[in-house]
């Protein structure tokens, strides 16, 4: 059921209580984590956090510390599947659910005693009433029984006439019982089908605990920027609209200027250590002023496909951007920092204007920074592709939770060392995934299936083993299928979607496969891929594990990719 | 020359420095005593004689003999009372059961001293903080919080605190736990204190 008074009904439950975190892998998740933590320091709060990366980490989870713990908090993991028949619990655990994954499971929902949602209900959840989908058989036909056996009783006193038509006229009622049954049944079976067949994202969780902080007046500036952190994710990794984006930025602004104006005044200004949210109209360039910003143009997804980078025409066309904003080739290819200020006073506006002219409106977009200190300065995107690196470094063969805690320790301001880490690693990242996608628009190696665009990275390509990971994964995808876009002239191609398949674990022989909707402006970012790969899996019995939180993302067997493949284009055409 | 003794048992106490104990050092007592028993009977006699055949010249010695006794005694005290500021210390340091080592150095008496201590200690804890009593010699200075986020370095199984409860401990899971009953596991490299 969903929480109403997030005060009430969760935490003053749990802060007398010793809980369990169960956090799943991603940077929102992270910063809610961060909030909750935070909070529970304030109030004593004992607990024990413990990262999970799939379902069956969860499970495993879930069954260490089900004896010694009642209260069981789940971020952005648990809510789209039912919960209670997945783990099994005893009568008197009780889960806390702060979730982004949507639609949320209808048992998840209706059940009143041991799963509580913290969730926001928005608009846009469309959770189908209760009487369409549950209801209550056994008294339906203990009724009908005792009728019939009623009036069998009653007829056996009567003359044989009348009997034999109280006998038709209970069967007729009957079968008129079992017909309506099916209809019902019929309906229910559509309505759940509609209301499962897209999977999407909600509200971030990170705001959500935010909100939770300000209920209570707990709220800080570092809890806010996690939020700003955890939206922003959101917006990176392509989970939300801009529209949803753009109405969460506004809902943060307010938060942002309550703080700002609680400090600043004549007499006391703050000092320059303390920490200064502020919101900016900034450029859409990924890191660009931690990097040199030809850099930052050449591997930021939105530049590079509209110059399309990849052809020598589109490497012309930078050229002439750059010389159209009067910005000589040293300057911009220096790092960010050392470029002369005259070159950089008015940066943001001269980038607006020439990109206007190059067909590329949106090069600004609404996000904030934070200062502290005389050196570090950072926009909310630059750290969430730093702890998404973190999270994903493949580097040094740490196994996922090591990631976890680093990444996590990153967003604490007191290490910042492990930010600019982490910053580098994303350079690399955001490199990797340029050269990928040059290659394969330029080899060719994305091919339309029909019903869907398919690409496969082999397992020589250079940095492959970066792609093993979801989110990298989920990134290269996206900016892919952006690539493709722009660069095909079949208008038939644009609207398709995309497969996407590398290689996972080379020992098992799994790759991972993933899909993503089509690209468009208005795109609602809903995703039809997780009920698609479920039902492919299971008519063609390949080996594969569904493990991963979002539905859209699987590992299968090597050798069962093409029969799989062939399922899906039957199943979707 | 006199007192000489005396003052090489300030000077070894001196010289040991951070409050360890040395041996008791039975000998140099025994010595001293010695001595200031002799200087005494020197005194004594010559008091007599000066008493009764009016010898005023023995008056300077006597007066010598007496600040000779005066100083010993005051070594010995200075001595004695600083090793029982040691041997105090060395409660709140270690707790209730010594070391060994430590106990061969002191001596009986010593011992005795210590114990009392340790009950006057005791029984002063058990009147504060209520019912239960409460450790003074936990920490010295007032602690930050009584919680600390601790994580986890190694997986070391179920681990229980004071009211029963069992938490496992896993590599990579972090916990938000009492600090007096994490000290002891961070001591041994399982837990590591989280600072954010």
């Amino acid at each position: 059921m969903f929480v109403t008074d997030i005060r009430k009904e969760f935490y003053d439950i749990v802060v007398n209580q010793r809980v369990v975190l169960l956090v799943s892998l991603d940077i929102d998740a992270l910063c809610a984590c961060k909030i909750l933590q935070a909070l529970f320091h304030c109030d004593q709060v004992q607990y024990t956090l413990v990262p999970v990366t799939g379902w069956e980490n969860l499970g495993t989870a879930f069954l260490e510390h089900k004896e010694q713990y009642q209260y069981f908090v789940l971020i952005n993991c648990g809510a789209n599947v039912d919960l209670l028949e997945t783990l099994q619990p005893e009568e008197d655990s009780i889960f806390f659910i702060c979730d982004t994954h949507r639609p949320v499971d209808v048992v998840n929902i209706y059940n009143d005693t041991q799963i509580k949602l913290l969730i926001k209900q928005d608009d846009d959840l469309g959770v189908p009433s209760y009487e369409d989908i549950f209801h209550d058989d056994e008294d339906e036909d203990e009724e009908g029984n005792r009728d019939d056996s009623g009036n069998e009783s009653d007829g056996g006193a009567e003359p044989s006439g009348k009997r034999r038509r109280f006998d038709e006229a209970a069967l007729e009622r009957r079968i008129e019982r079992q017909r309506a049954r099916r209809e019902w049944e019929a309906r229910r079976r559509e309505i759940l089908f509609d209301y499962e067949q897209y999977e999407y994202h909600g509200t971030s969780a990170a705001m959500f605990m935010f909100e939770l902080a300000w209920v209570m007046t707990k709220d800080t500036k570092d809890m806010l920027w996690w939020s700003i952190i955890g939206l922003t994710d959101q917006w990176v990794h392509d989970k939300i609209t801009h529209m949803k984006y753009v109405t969460d930025i506004v809902a943060l602004q307010r938060h942002v200027s309550r703080h700002n104006h609680r400090n600043e005044d004549e007499e006391n200004s703050l000092s320059i250590d303390c920490i200064r949210i502020s919101f900016e109209y900034d450029l859409r360039l990924a890191l660009y002023q931690h990097w040199s910003l030809y850099e930052s143009i050449c591997n930021s997804c939105y530049t590079s496909c509209n110059f399309k980078l990849w052809s020598i025409n589109g490497q012309k066309k930078l050229q002439e951007f750059l010389a159209d904003m009067g910005l000589p080739l040293k300057q911009v290819r220096q790092k960010f920092n050392s470029m002369d200020i005259s070159v950089k006073e008015n940066l943001r506006e001269v980038i607006e204007e020439s990109s206007n002219k190059f067909g590329m409106k949106d090069i600004r977009v609404q996000t904030f920074s934070v200062h502290f200190g005389f050196k570090n300065r950072f926009l909310a995107s630059d750290v969430v592709h730093a702890a998404a690196a973190l999270l994903e470094n493949v580097e040094k063969e740490e196994c996922a939770t090591d990631n976890f805690i680093k990444a996590l320790d990153c967003l604490s301001r007191s290490n910042i060392e492990r930010l600019h880490v982490g910053i580098d690693l994303a350079k690399k990242k955001l490199k990797a995934i340029q050269q990928t996608v040059a290659s394969c628009i330029c080899t060719n190696l994305l091919l339309s299936q029909g019903p869907f665009l398919y690409c496969h990275l082999l397992e020589g390509t250079p940095d492959v083993k970066l792609f093993s990971k979801p989110l990298a994964l989920s990134l290269l995808c996206k900016y892919l299928l952006k690539a493709f876009v722009c660069s095909t002239r079949n208008k038939r191609c644009k609207v398709l979607p995309l497969i996407m398949a590398a290689p996972r674990d080379v020992d098992k022989g799994t790759v991972i496969v993933l899909g993503i909707p089509p690209e468009s402006e208005t795109s609602d970012k809903k995703n039809f891929f997780g009920r698609a790969f479920e039902k492919a899996a299971e008519s063609t019995s390949s080996r594969a594990l569904h493990d991963h939180f979002d539905t859209s993302i699987i590992e299968l067997k090597m050798e069962d990719r093409s029969k799989f493949l062939d399922a899906l284009i039957t199943l979707l055409s | 020359m006199f007192c000489e003794k005396a003052v090489e048992l300030v000077r070894e106490l001196h010289r040991m420095s951070d409050g360890q104990l040395p041996a008791f050092n039975e000998d140099g007592i025994r010595q001293v005593l010695e001595e200031m028993k002799a200087l005494y009977e020197q005194n004594q006699s010559d008091v007599n004689e000066a008493k009764t055949e009016g010898k005023s010249e023995l008056i300077p010695s006597i007066k010598f003999r007496h600040c000779c006794l005066l100083r010993n005694q005051r070594c010995i005290t200075a001595y004695l009372y600083d090793r029982l500021l040691r041997i105090r210390a060395l409660r709140w340091e270690y707790g209730s059961v010594l070391p060994t080592t430590i106990r061969f150095h002191m001596c009986a008496e010593e011992v005795e001293w210590f114990n009392q201590y340790k009950k006057s200690l005791a029984s002063y804890m058990r009147s504060l903080g209520g019912e239960e009593g409460l450790d003074i010699t936990q920490d010295m200075k007032p602690p930050k919080s009584l919680y600390i986020e601790v994580r986890c370095l190694k997986d070391h199984g179920e681990f229980e605190i004071d009211d029963g409860t069992v938490i496992l401990l896993k590599k990579n899971s972090q916990h938000f736990l009492p600090r007096w009953k994490c000290e002891q596991l961070i001591r041994q490299g399982v837990l590591e204190h989280v600072i954010s």
